[in-house]
């Protein structure tokens, strides 16, 4: 079962599942077997932009204006967003791209990917602006306790299914030894990892971000740190087009509307998926305690933003079939929306809350009905 | 004018909403009533919404997961008359 970069087998990649299927060999986008990947492809390049379009200078004065528990609020969820991204810009590509079967998804998931980069260089540009030297914040994310919580959790998932797939493609299915070690390698093992490790990811760029990007938006709120929101509306939108490729996968799972096999592991496993989300949720809550230990910012303390993130995930549990679990049915946090509003991000470049100037946008506010008089 | 339609949220507020005034989720802001929304573009999926009963027409297509019985309201229309969940 060894990887070819080329598979010479003549195949239809219509008639192939997403995963575990033939290796893709033409990269042909004029037919698709899930059309929905084309069109984040399409989506997220139209979103294209670069860190260095958006002026930070000002924050390096406001931040030394914030008091000793902002900045620590401020750094800390630098670091964990470093440490998100820097997972996201490889390990879509190590785990996925071996066993991607049809060249839409391949293609989305390297754009995705390529995406998460953007995000990582963003992080050093932010940073390289606030400190003459920050190596030690970079230093301290592979030190620092609360964030390796956090690491393990994220990327296990992914490390497993990379290991297996490398079992299988070398030593195909079967028992096999390694430093005294057996592993049991099957078909119907790699397709659970691999339902895990999706919804480990789907977990992750579903609410791990957001207890960052609601502080962030929270100092914005205060007319500070407004380079670094910009920056973070960036990365808000394009992590809200990665969360709709994870939904996206684990519906047609569950829809029997890709591998049949598929849809019985989502079943199997549904338990042990909503354990991976919960405790996701769990884990931001405590992000959240370890945020504010040396005290709130004003706008916003440990309670309301765990009642934020509670939000979020009933939002984000439905999308994929499970029930809302939290009671948090409002938004304790109604001025984050003004920040996620996709077309917010596209106003005049003069006006101090906006992201960014228009770069290879599309001019979403036209609608179908704009068009309805047009007759040919 | 265009045709206009009853579009009952949650079991408790009447709206009369005209599909050509923009989308359901504008309608629901205009009547005062809580939304759920982030994007506004249809690919977030926060505004998704429960159809328990009428019909639909998206006026920009969905990238968001729309899963069966539901719709998102930031990008759609009703077609008849409508009872929601938002």
């Amino acid at each position: 079962m060894s990887y070819s970069t080329f598979n010479k087998n003549q195949i239809n990649p219509l008639n192939e599942p997403m995963f575990f299927g033939n290796s893709v060999n033409v990269a042909r986008y004029d037919q698709q077997k899930h059309s929905i990947f084309e069109k984040l492809i399409e989506k997220q390049i139209s979103f294209f932009w670069r860190p260095e379009e958006v002026d930070v200078s000002r924050d390096r004065v406001d931040f030394q204006g914030l008091t000793d528990s902002e900045k620590h609020i401020f750094i800390s969820n630098l670091k964990y967003q470093t440490l998100l991204d820097s997972v996201q810009g490889r390990s879509p590509n190590i785990a996925l791209l071996p066993i991607v079967s049809i060249p839409e998804l391949e293609t989305w998931i390297e754009t995705w990917s390529f995406f998460e980069t953007i995000h990582s260089r963003s992080y050093t540009h932010i940073l390289r602006n606030l400190f003459t030297d920050p190596s030690d914040v970079f230093e301290d994310i592979v030190i620092n306790k609360e964030i390796q919580k956090r690491a393990e959790d994220i990327s296990r998932y992914y490390d497993d299914l990379i290991f297996f797939t490398q079992l299988w493609q070398t030593h195909g299915e079967g028992d096999i030894e390694v430093h005294g070690e057996v592993h049991h390698v099957s078909m119907r093992e790699l397709k659970k990892k691999l339902f895990l490790c999706i919804n480990s990811v789907n977990a992750l760029e579903a609410i791990r971000f957001y207890v960052s990007f609601a502080c962030t938006f929270a100092f914005a709120e205060r007319d500070l740190m407004e380079g670094n929101s910009k920056i973070i509306r960036l990365i808000a939108r394009d992590e809200n087009l990665h969360l709709v490729s994870t939904q996206n996968i684990l519906n047609l799972w569950q829809y029997g509307k890709d591998d049949p096999e598929m849809k019985e592991i989502a079943e199997e496993l549904r338990d042990e998926a909503l354990a991976i989300f919960m405790k996701a949720v769990e884990q931001e809550k405590e992000w959240a305690h370890y945020l504010f230990r040396h005290g709130s910012m004003i706008g916003l303390n440990e309670e309301i933003l765990c009642q934020y993130v509670e939000y979020i995930a009933n939002m984000r549990m439905e999308a994929i079939g499970f029930d809302a679990p939290f009671k948090q049915r409002s938004n304790p946090l109604p001025w984050m929306n003004k920040y996620l509003v996709s077309d917010n991000v596209q106003v005049a470049p003069q006006e101090a809350e906006i992201s960014s100037y228009l770069v290879g946008q599309i001019d979403s506010a036209v609608s179908a009905s704009d068009l309805g008089d047009f007759e040919l | 004018m265009s045709k206009t339609f009853k579009v009952r949220v949650n079991g408790q507020h009447e709206l009369t909403v005209d599909p050509s005034d923009g989308s359901l989720l504008e309608a629901m802001e205009r009547a005062g009533i809580e939304t759920r929304y982030h994007c506004r573009d249809g690919f977030c999926g926060a505004c998704r919404t429960q159809v328990k009963s009428g019909d639909i027409d998206y006026i920009n297509e969905p990238l968001a997961i729309v899963r069966p019985g539901d719709c998102l309201a930031c990008c759609c229309v009703p077609a008849s008359d409508l009872e929601i969940d938002h």
